[in-house]
């Protein structure tokens, strides 16, 4: 591999030592996995950075310590929304990590970059690879490589006010038809029937994909079925069974409506359940209602190994190492998450927990986000159609079309 | 003493060195990078194996084929004259109320200062939630004092929500506005006005033709300021709207963001930042020619 000298005489002209140390791990980049004998220091980023998250990080990093020989763990933190957007000025300056816990969805944009380590062949040597569901394990597989594997694994289901759905004589709805009916009869006063997230960023998009998905289509005909979708949403406005400010709400304001009963069900993911646990009122989890077929979005987050780091044989010994039982179960419980593992199905507070039962029940439907490094761009197209349509300045149809044309040029740039 | 020695200057070089060092570095550095990236085509992969193409104009182009773009640009004037507009002409209110005594005036002053002290995110969170539909605070206050038709869902829909966050930028601007035309009005020599009362002006007429044309050299000040601030706007917007609702508020600086953060098509980014930059500095070289043709008027020449 060799590289045109023209930024690189650019940019030791101009004297930057640290973009010049960036041209100097890219040139690494190549000769990577020349691992030494003695204590080897690991530098991990991740965006865990709640208060609730650190025992159990904390424990996991000790215990890797522990169990992989001669390893230091260095770890950083950066805000969720900060993470990607770091790995991608490391890769300018050069400061990149050995390993890192991405969220799924950037698998899109990472996985093209040339950024990240190509396990594939150390996860067939390792053959583990079927112990896995098939979202999140497809999640990590980018242009046929093996690009992470799994971290955790969620996604979307239907949370249920007991109480109200009781007194209003509404079962939990499996069917579309039923969520509409449901949702209407749910409404009264101040209180929505429904709520969801329909922000105009990833999270909207993460909410609103298991509708296009369940109507039968998928973002190569987002014209028809994106049209379906919408119209389905529409009519849950029109209703005045969801409200219409859906489209300014994250996923946190979602679960904060439901919290405070001002919204009988919600769309939301297995994250939220520490909090309900607190509630004052029961609830209770089911499937996502379906339309022509069942799906949810598949979240959660992959390890990742950077492609400069001088150290990739060593990192993927701690993956593996933490994919052992023993590691991967208390971590996941500290978390509160899913695993992603089918082998760990029967352990851990999953099997005993109803809510994350009925979670973990729902992963092998879970689909990833897997559209490849213009995703984003397909994404904001959707978002940007929920969003016109639900505030009433687009019709469905028209809004799909629209956002049909943007998401098929999207899809097939290069 | 009329002419340095060449030594004395050699020193006064050395001592500005420190300062263009500063400059070169982190301003005219990123600035050649920028326009360097602009001309090329760049994206994650290529940033990382320098494997960036020269493509020329294609970046200008490709921007400025994208309606996006346009939109954005036309929302970020509409955001810059709206809030302008507002921000001055508050401001010179408050600034004529504070040049009279009055007790508590110091006091008065000193709070509403808070305001312009507080970081944009904190002012632009607050605002998110004082306009949300539902639990907000002025929708509330509008249902308490019977103007429940004026409650709206502001921030959610997208033909209000260019109102909101401006209504918010100004709440911001104000203090600062009235703080720099209070200082021009002091400026101002009392006699003027009195001779001119003695003269039989009215107090209208007075502000006509003394305090407005004596405040144009403060006010294009102010103005500028508030140009510059306003128009490269982001965390105020982006902590409020994002963006939204669909692209409504998607000024100039959030599009440039998303190409760059979200898209990471950098060339364009860049090429789309360069944009960002014309028109703060067009006001900039209007405003520092104007300034010099001041100063070249003649003494006792035209106020």
């Amino acid at each position: 591999m060799s590289y045109p000298l023209d930024r690189r005489g650019f940019l030791r002209a101009s004297g930057a030592t640290a973009a010049a140390a960036g041209l100097g791990a890219g040139a690494a980049m190549t000769s990577c996995s020349s691992d030494t004998s003695g204590p080897v220091t690991l530098e991990w980023w991740d965006y865990f950075t709640l208060d609730n998250f650190q025992p159990g990080m904390n424990r996991l990093i000790k215990d890797i310590e522990a169990g992989v020989p001669a390893v230091r763990i260095e770890r950083r933190t950066f805000p969720f929304a900060e993470l990607e957007r770091q790995i991608t000025l490391g890769a300018i300056s050069g400061d990149l990590p050995d390993l890192a816990i991405v969220d799924n969805v950037a698998m899109n944009t990472l996985g093209s970059s040339r950024l990240l380590a190509d396990l594939t062949a150390r996860v067939k040597k390792w053959g583990q690879a079927d112990q896995y569901y098939k979202g999140p394990w497809e999640g990590c597989q980018v242009g046929g490589k093996t690009l992470g594997i799994p971290n955790n694994s969620n996604c979307l289901a239907l949370y249920c006010n007991t109480r109200m759905l009781k007194s209003a004589g509404v079962e939990p709805p499996t069917t579309w038809d039923e969520l509409a009916s449901a949702a209407q009869k749910l409404t009264s006063g101040d209180r929505y029937g429904l709520a969801l997230s329909a922000i105009n960023t990833e999270e909207g998009v993460f909410q609103f994909l298991p509708f296009l998905w369940q109507a039968g289509g998928d973002l190569d005909t987002f014209s028809t079925y994106g049209a379906t979708a919408l119209t389905f949403l529409d009519e849950l406005i029109a209703k005045g069974s969801l409200s219409e400010q859906c489209v300014g709400w994250t996923q946190q304001d979602v679960n904060t409506r439901f919290l405070n009963q001002r919204a009988a069900m919600q769309i939301n993911g297995p994250w939220q359940i520490p909090t309900l646990k607190k509630a004052a009122f029961d609830w209770n989890v089911v499937a996502l209602p379906r339309d022509k077929e069942a799906a949810t979005c598949l979240g959660g987050e992959n390890w990742v190994v950077m492609a400069n780091s001088k150290h990739v044989d060593k990192a993927w010994e701690v993956l593996e190492y933490t994919q052992r039982p023993s590691v991967l179960v208390p971590y996941l419980v500290a978390f509160g998450e899913l695993p992603a593992r089918k082998d760990l199905a029967d352990r851990g507070s999953w099997a005993s927990d109803p809510a994350l039962r009925l979670f973990l029940s729902q992963l092998p439907l879970a689909r990833p986000r897997q559209y490849g490094p213009h995703y984003t761009e397909a994404s904001q197209a959707i978002a940007e159609a929920e969003q016109a349509v639900l505030t009433g300045s687009a019709s469905p149809s028209a809004a799909a079309r629209t956002a049909a044309v943007k998401i098929d040029k999207a899809l097939s740039a290069q | 003493m009329n002419q340095p020695s060449a030594r004395r200057r050699r020193t006064g070089y050395l001592f500005c060195l420190p300062g263009m060092a500063f400059l070169a570095l982190f301003l005219a550095y990123p600035l050649l990078y920028n326009v360097w990236t602009s001309v090329h085509d760049v994206d994650l992969g290529q940033l990382l194996g320098g494997a960036e193409r020269f493509n020329g104009l294609d970046n200008y182009r490709t921007v400025a084929d994208d309606p996006a773009f346009w939109h954005s640009v036309r929302l970020s004037l509409v955001f810059t004259l709206g809030s302008l507009l507002l921000q001055f002409t508050i401001g010179f209110a408050l600034a004529l109320l504070f040049a009279r005594p009055f007790p508590f005036n110091g006091l008065l002053r000193s709070l509403l200062l808070v305001a312009w002290l507080l970081p944009p995110v904190v002012s632009g969170t607050l605002f998110r939630w004082m306009l949300d539909a539902e639990s907000g605070a002025y929708n509330a206050l509008f249902q308490a004092v019977g103007l429940s038709g004026l409650s709206h869902d502001w921030l959610t829909d997208p033909s209000t929500s260019m109102a909101g966050v401006v209504f918010a930028n100004v709440w911001v601007g104000v203090p600062f506005n009235m703080l720099l035309l209070l200082v021009g009005l002091h400026t101002i020599d009392p006699e003027l006005h009195e001779a001119a009362a003695i003269d039989g002006a009215s107090a209208g007429q007075r502000f006509r033709h003394i305090t407005l044309p004596l405040m144009r050299p403060v006010s294009v000040t102010v103005l500028l300021l508030g140009l510059l601030y306003t128009f490269k706007v982001f965390d105020l917007v982006f902590v409020m709207t994002g963006g939204g609702p669909v692209d409504a508020t998607r000024v100039l600086s959030l599009y440039v963001y998303e190409v760059f953060f979200s898209f990471f098509r950098f060339g364009q980014g860049a090429a789309a930042g360069l944009l960002l930059l014309v028109v703060p500095l067009l006001a900039g070289v209007w405003y520092v020619r104007r300034l010099r043709r001041e100063d070249e008027a003649p003494a006792g020449g035209a106020v």
